[in-house]
């Protein structure tokens, strides 16, 4: 092993025009990445590390301005012109997209993408190549690579696309790849199955990996080093032992200390719920069925026979994959998808058999928060007159009493009451979703239906919305259906935890008994395959996971190179 | 965004320096909604600009030179009206050294001036497309938002006619209203605003298709707004981009279809006039008189591009992805 | 795939017979008539109202006239068509099928043209975003949708037909006028390939120059009234051709799509060769047009055949793109050589016909000369009206193709496939291109029915005795047969467009069939 770095950053700086004037993205940043080394470049959005790694392969827009230097293979990608810079990207440095199912071409069969690398930069061509490309598929797991190379990014799912994506990325042997959040839209189970595979690229083919994420888990579970970057800088580097567990930044320290812990519990974040007393219930399902029709096939059934309940001032996890059925579940609770059959009763009553005005009562007891802040406020209402609808709808109140209600609430989701007039577009991501928590509670409901609220956030900003959520919850004693594929966070706040795959209920029990004594197959793969911000734990736990496979008589997903010495 | 290198803000505490979530930031009161952001950069858009003030410059002229129905304008001379040919009907019109002259735009075969022929077939032409843009507007709008919020019947109604527009083009039709309804111009209008919907109404289904599955609409629906209040609050002031920008294209494409119309003799009829009957009586001109062939062309030509200018900035403004460098 | 498109067939004769019922009310509620006869004063005027009220068949109640005419219609099907007769009493049917094949010809000629026009202009001014080419052409693109067609038909009657044919006789190119033409046609290309700014003054400097020798050269052995081509251009003309195709589509480092181009080009120059004097043979007698006509059709049939051969068999691994490669050339080596015989002919059509460009008729009425002598007056005939047509048309093409690959430009995969190091040019032709056009096929079926409508304007304009006429008159008179007759033609032609374009756009996107 040499030690020359295969990619390096020196003195990296940039800046952005815009219509509101410059934006500094990286302000003179020094990284390197060695062979067979990964480095995780940690950072929250806005941090300018997907900004770093772009200039890696000389792909910013037009806009942006560049000084300092980025080196690959001894050459400054900078100082390059349009041939040799091409000559640079995949053949040297490759990269690996965070979003699966765009970064395809819809319309070229995977396998031509493939051989399009190897015949651009001489590797291979025509049969030669296509036979690699098939190699390589199955290199990276994937079965019947024959019959699927020859098949449309459409036709395999994200965990597929996501490994073709990376076959991609190996198709010229790069001496290092930059994976830009390689997993960030892969389920969790998956997640831990392409971590495997970039771990044995760097054993097997000594490739440096920049590894590109905000999720302190999979930096434990893969990194050597880390840099930790804030507005443009880093601030803190070093092994990952060194960052990950005795961190001396103030901003790493605060960052690491909002990632919730798997196995920690209740009052991570300084606020525990309080355990539940009342034995009356506020949501009770009761052999829940949804289908979907399809054209020409018989419907779909996305949920399949369920039942559970929630109890008043209990919070329950609702957990589960995509596809699982569980967001069906919460959309169909408020009225937005109808029940093929069973019944839903929301604190006694029928919710499937209401109509009209009985079922216009009903809603009000019940509130909603959904994941995506960004698209869940209507971008042409201002604040208040977002917080206000409910009341609006239902016809409480008059306007000063209304006005007055909406700053209660700005206070009790901790945003100034100056927040009034403002449109969601002024706010940051945290504060729009402070601004949909303050609007489901705005009717004081009793069943709170939260769909993945804290997902679409920042670490550091996703701690402190759980944090005012569970101070919220034991201020007004809701009971909570809390939808979530993120384990960890469940686990810092649910009494009672709820497993779906493929519509059904795997298990169902108190938080102890689901996430700490699992005896469920799917619960116990789902729980070995979230990681942990913490180096040594989560090397055990990857220990741990490997044996659980090996139990359940699987293998651990990795490069085999068998394919490609031929 | 607080910059924190700014040496007149104070050092905030270390623990808030490195927090993500923005403070709100107070310094300015004023607060943009959507619309004003709009507005802003459709008023920074230079083509749209001239060519609005170029717009509204034609419609004052238009309006004001010879008066509309019962107001009389400023030019003493009417559209009717025959007198002596002067110098073969040449226009006096000149710009250097500028006057006006006896008849700026000449006169035609029989002696009627002609720029107050032009100015009435400008107005009739105006009123024309700002009609069928208004009904067709409504219409497209209306139809479209419910087909694409309630499927069901509507949509598939929807679809069938404009099937229907692809086998029957817009111009056939809008011939045999003309046949119909030529004579009576407020008629024909309203005629060609309900034929000429259809484009908009498929646009604005499209977009409110989308638009239903986002989340806030589900939160307003879970909230238990009523699905007329949702249409009319969450769902069309969203889909405002597509319909104002396409509104203007229908008003550009009422202008070219009424003058072609008209060019077919199926339009507006003499005694009254149009900038399309115009051109189609004197088509054979252009050796002889020219200018009783380029007034009413140059004026189609300038309206239909001024609007098609408009309609371009408010599509840069409402949507400044494409426009941004 | 077979269900889809039989249920499509079925949607589209339903909507069929629902759009003719509608015009049929339309047209026979949109005036009297009977009109001018009861205005006259001809001492006949009894009997001639009696006459026409017979032809129409107007003391039927309407709906028994629609179903008379249906049932015509549905003659067809067994091959007694039907299409009833005028308010004179001439059969509908016979003049659909005179007028029906020139305006065809011209809607189909300028869709085709107008799409391929306009979609490469699309995507260069979206590649080339925000440089002047882009400007001048979005600027190009809303004049030409602003702009009246008949007023523009009218403008280009005047000067690209009667000034034009003034000029020609002993017209001669001055100089100002090649540089002029030079120095323009030199910025617009290099401003659409685009580049450093050297590279830009290149491309300039090397398009003026030859632009300039070509138009002195033209002028000088005054090319316009006697083209000199033959066989010599037509072998360089097709070897440019390939190097083209081959850039275009793969480059030249795949050799087995580079084999393929070459061989068909190959095929091309020596099939042209062995023909070329068959072809060129003067043919005076109208009975032997059709023979003429089918060995032309013969030997694009047999082009693209050993085109498809060639890229079968030497496409090797690559077989499909060979494929496509080779039939593009073929296609565009036959367009070249059925120029080349045009412009062979050219100097004798002028003997014949001193003013080329015409502006009135779809052909020279009572004209008697030689098969390509016809050939030469059905396309001079055709480019004016086409050009009207085409005009109004590429500018939405434009707009939407520019927009449309503007927004694939921005996509994931685009990013990837730079990230994997293929040049801009495969980027946009492998990657961008055929994601772009997949909503443009849906535009294809609306933008055909106004093409219709834009027909029927420039018929009028032109003179032409075809299917606008048809509907002119027809609807001028209060006349439903021909009316109905016009709306028969052109909208099968468009269900049939809407179908071509569904299909087309399930080759696009194997989303589709999955």
């Amino acid at each position: 092993m040499t030690s020359e770095a295969v990619l390096q950053f020196k003195d990296l700086d940039v800046k952005f025009k815009t219509e509101f004037g410059r934006v500094h993205a990286v302000k003179g940043l020094n990284l390197e990445v060695r062979p067979g080394e990964v480095v995780a470049l940690v950072g929250e959005s806005g941090s300018g590390k997907s900004v770093t790694a772009t200039t890696a392969l000389g792909l910013l827009p037009g806009n942006a301005s560049i000084g300092g230097e980025t080196i690959v293979a001894q050459q400054s990608i900078t100082k390059l012109n349009g041939k040799q810079l091409r000559n640079i990207r995949g053949n040297h440095v490759a990269m690996v997209f965070q979003e699966p199912m765009t970064a395809l071409n819809p319309v070229i069969r995977v396998g031509e993408q493939l051989t399009e690398a190897m015949e651009v930069h001489g590797v291979a061509f025509g049969r030669e190549a296509w036979g690699r490309a098939v190699d390589l598929l199955e290199a990276v797991g994937i079965p019947n690579a024959e019959r699927r190379a020859k098949q449309f990014p459409h036709e395999l799912s994200g965990g597929m696309r996501q490994r073709v994506v990376i076959a991609m990325a190996l198709s010229c042997d790069p001496s290092v790849i930059i994976a830009d959040e390689p997993t960030t839209a892969l389920d969790v189970t998956v997640q831990a199955d392409i971590l495997d595979l970039l771990r044995s690229l760097k054993d097997k083919l000594n490739t440096g990996i920049l590894l590109i994420t905000h999720n302190m888990g999979v930096v434990a579970d893969m990194a050597d080093r880390v840099a930790v970057m804030f507005k443009g800088d880093i601030v803190e580097h070093g092994t990952s032992e060194e960052v990950l567990l005795n961190p001396q930044h103030p901003y790493t320290k605060r960052l690491l200390d909002a990632v919730p812990h798997l196995g920690d519990g209740h009052g991570q974040f300084g606020e525990a719920v309080n355990p539940v007393t009342s034995e009356e219930h506020a949501l009770d399902v009761k052999n829940f069925v949804i289908e979907y029709k399809r054209q020409g096939k018989k419907p779909f059934r996305a949920v399949d026979d369920v039942s559970f309940d929630v109890r008043r001032g209990e919070i329950v996890g609702l957990v589960g994959e995509s596809g699982s059925g569980k967001s069906t579940i919460g959309r169909a609770l408020l009225g937005l998808i109808p029940a093929h059959s069973g019944e839903v009763r929301v604190l006694g009553e029928d919710l499937t058999q209401l109509r009209g005005s009985a079922l216009k009562k009903l809603r009000r007891r019940i509130g909603v928060i959904f994941q995506d802040p960004a698209a869940s406020l209507n971008p042409r209402l201002p604040v208040g007159d977002v917080i206000a609808e409910p009341l609006d709808v239902h016809r409480i109140g008059t306007s000063a009493e209304r006005k007055n209600r909406v700053h209660e609430l700005l206070d009790a989701v901790r945003l100034p009451r100056s927040a009034y007039n403002r449109y969601p577009h002024e706010l940051s991501g945290g504060q729009r979703q402070r601004v949909s928590i303050a609007r489901a509670l705005t009717l004081n409901p009793d069943l709170l239906v939260a769909d993945e609220p804290t997902s679409a956030l920042d670490v550091s900003v996703k701690a402190s919305v759980l944090e005012m959520f569970t101070e919220l919850q034991k201020e007004f004693g809701f009971a909570c259906l809390f939808i979530s594929h993120d384990l960890a966070v469940i686990d810092s706040l649910a009494h009672r935890v709820v497993v779906m795959q493929y519509g059904k209920i795997v298990e169902r029990g108190t938080r102890e008994e689901v996430l700490l004594h699992s005896s469920e197959e799917y619960t116990r793969r789902l729980l070995a395959a979230a990681p942990v911000p913490d180096p040594i734990e989560q090397a055990q736990r990857r220990a741990d996971r490997h044996a659980l496979l090996a139990e359940f008589g699987e293998q651990v997903v990795e490069l085999d190179t068998r394919e490609l010495d031929q | 965004m607080s910059d924190n290198t700014n040496p007149t803000q104070p050092v905030q505490p270390e623990a808030d320096q490195y927090s993500v979530e923005d403070v709100i930031d107070q310094t300015t009161d004023k607060s943009y909604s959507q619309g004003q952001l709009v507005l802003r950069r459709f008023l920074r858009h230079k083509a749209a600009m001239v060519a609005l003030i170029t717009l509204i410059l034609i419609i004052i002229l238009a309006f004001t030179s010879i008066g509309y129905g019962p107001i009389p304008g400023w030019w003493d001379k009417d559209y009717l009206t025959t007198s002596t040919v002067q110098n073969g009907g040449a226009p006096t019109l000149s710009l250097w050294p500028f006057q006006i002259g006896e008849h700026p735009f000449g006169q035609d075969t029989i002696g009627k001036d002609y720029f107050a022929m032009v100015m009435r077939g400008t107005q009739v032409s105006l009123f024309i497309a700002f009609t069928v843009g208004i009904i067709a507007t409504f219409l497209g709008t209306a139809i479209g938002a419910i087909a694409g919020y309630y499927r069901g019947i509507t949509e598939s109604l929807l679809m069938r006619v404009t099937d229907l527009f692809i086998i029957i083009p817009a111009l056939v039709l809008a011939a045999v209203f003309g046949r119909t309804f030529g004579s009576n111009v407020p008629m024909l209008a309203v005629m060609l605003g309900v034929i000429s919907w259809t484009g908009l109404a498929r646009l604005v289904r499209g977009e409110v298709l989308s638009l239903r599955e986002r989340e806030f609409v589900a939160a307003a629906r879970a909230i238990g707004t009523p699905s007329p209040t949702i249409i009319r609050r969450h769902v069309l002031p969203n889909a405002l981009g597509t319909i104002v920008v396409n509104a203007t294209l229908l008003i550009s494409s009422a202008i070219l279809t009424e003058t072609a119309i008209s060019f077919l003799g199926f339009g507006v009829r003499a005694p009254d006039t149009s900038l399309g009957l115009l051109i189609q009586t004197y088509q054979n001109a252009l050796t002889t008189r020219p200018w009783l062939f380029w007034w009413p062309g140059i004026f189609i030509l300038g309206i239909a591009l001024c609007v098609n200018f408009i309609g371009d900035g408010l599509r840069d403004a409402f949507d400044p992805r494409q426009s941004m460098d | 795939m077979f269900k889809y498109i039989a249920k499509r067939i079925g949607q589209s004769a339903l909507i069929l017979l629902l759009g003719s019922l509608l015009l049929y009310v339309l047209v026979i509620n949109a005036g009297d008539p009977l009109e001018d006869l009861r205005e006259s004063n001809d001492p006949n005027r009894e009997n001639l109202i009696r006459q026409r009220s017979a032809n129409m068949g107007l003391d039927l109640p309407w709906y028994v006239r629609y179903l008379t005419w249906l049932r015509g219609v549905g003659g067809c099907f067994v091959g007694r068509c039907d299409l009833g007769t005028s308010r004179d009493g001439q059969a509908v049917t016979g003049l659909v099928a005179q007028a029906a094949g020139a305006t065809l010809r011209l809607v189909i000629i300028a869709t085709i043209a107008a799409i391929v026009i306009g979609i490469t202009l699309g995507i260069v001014s979206a590649v080339r975003q925000y440089s002047a080419f882009d400007y001048g052409v979005t600027l190009m693109a809303f004049v030409f949708f602003s702009l009246p067609v008949f007023w523009f038909a009218v403008l280009l009657k005047h000067y690209a037909a009667i000034q034009f044919n003034d000029w020609l006789p002993n017209g001669r190119i001055s100089l100002p006028t090649i540089l002029i033409t030079a120095g323009i046609l030199g910025l617009i290309l290099a401003a659409a390939l685009g580049g450093s700014w050297r590279r830009r003054l290149v491309t300039f400097a090397v398009m003026f120059v030859s632009v300039t020798g070509i138009l002195f050269y033209m002028d000088q052995v005054e090319w316009l009234r006697r083209p000199a081509v033959g066989l010599p251009v037509y072998i360089l003309a097709v070897i440019g051709l390939g190097i083209l195709v081959i850039v275009m589509t793969s480059g030249f480092q795949n050799p087995r799509v580079r084999n393929a181009v070459g061989a068909t080009a190959l095929i091309a120059i020596i099939g042209y060769a062995v023909v070329r004097p068959t072809l060129m043979t003067e043919r005076t007698d109208p009975e032997t047009f059709s023979t003429a006509n089918w060995i032309l059709f013969g030997c694009l049939f047999a082009a693209v055949l050993l085109a498809i051969l060639a890229g079968q068999l030497l496409g090797g691994f690559s077989r499909r793109q060979a494929t496509s490669a080779s039939v593009t050339t073929a296609l565009f080596a036959s367009v070249l050589a059925f120029t080349d015989l045009m412009l062979s002919h050219w100097s004798g059509y002028l003997a014949v016909m001193p003013r080329p460009i015409p502006t009135i008729a779809a052909e020279t009425p009572n004209f008697y000369s030689t098969y390509w002598n016809h050939m030469i007056d059905t396309a001079t005939h055709l480019i004016l009206p086409t050009v009207a047509l085409t005009a109004i048309s590429i500018a939405a093409y434009t707009r939407y193709t520019r927009a449309s690959m503007l927004d694939v430009l921005n996509q994931d995969y685009i990013r990837t496939a730079r990230s994997k190091g293929i040049a801009e040019r495969k980027v946009i032709t492998r990657h961008a291109l055929r994601n772009s056009l997949i909503p443009i096929a849906t535009i294809v079926a609306f933008d055909f029915a106004g093409l219709i409508g834009g027909a029927v304007i420039t018929e009028t304009v032109f003179g032409w005795q075809g299917m606008g006429d048809l509907f002119r008159v027809g609807l001028n008179n209060v006349d439903p047969a021909p009316v109905m007759g016009f709306f028969l033609v052109t909208a099968t032609a468009a269900v049939l467009m809407n179908l071509l374009a569904d299909l087309v756009y399930a080759i696009l996107d194997p989303r589709i069939t999955g």
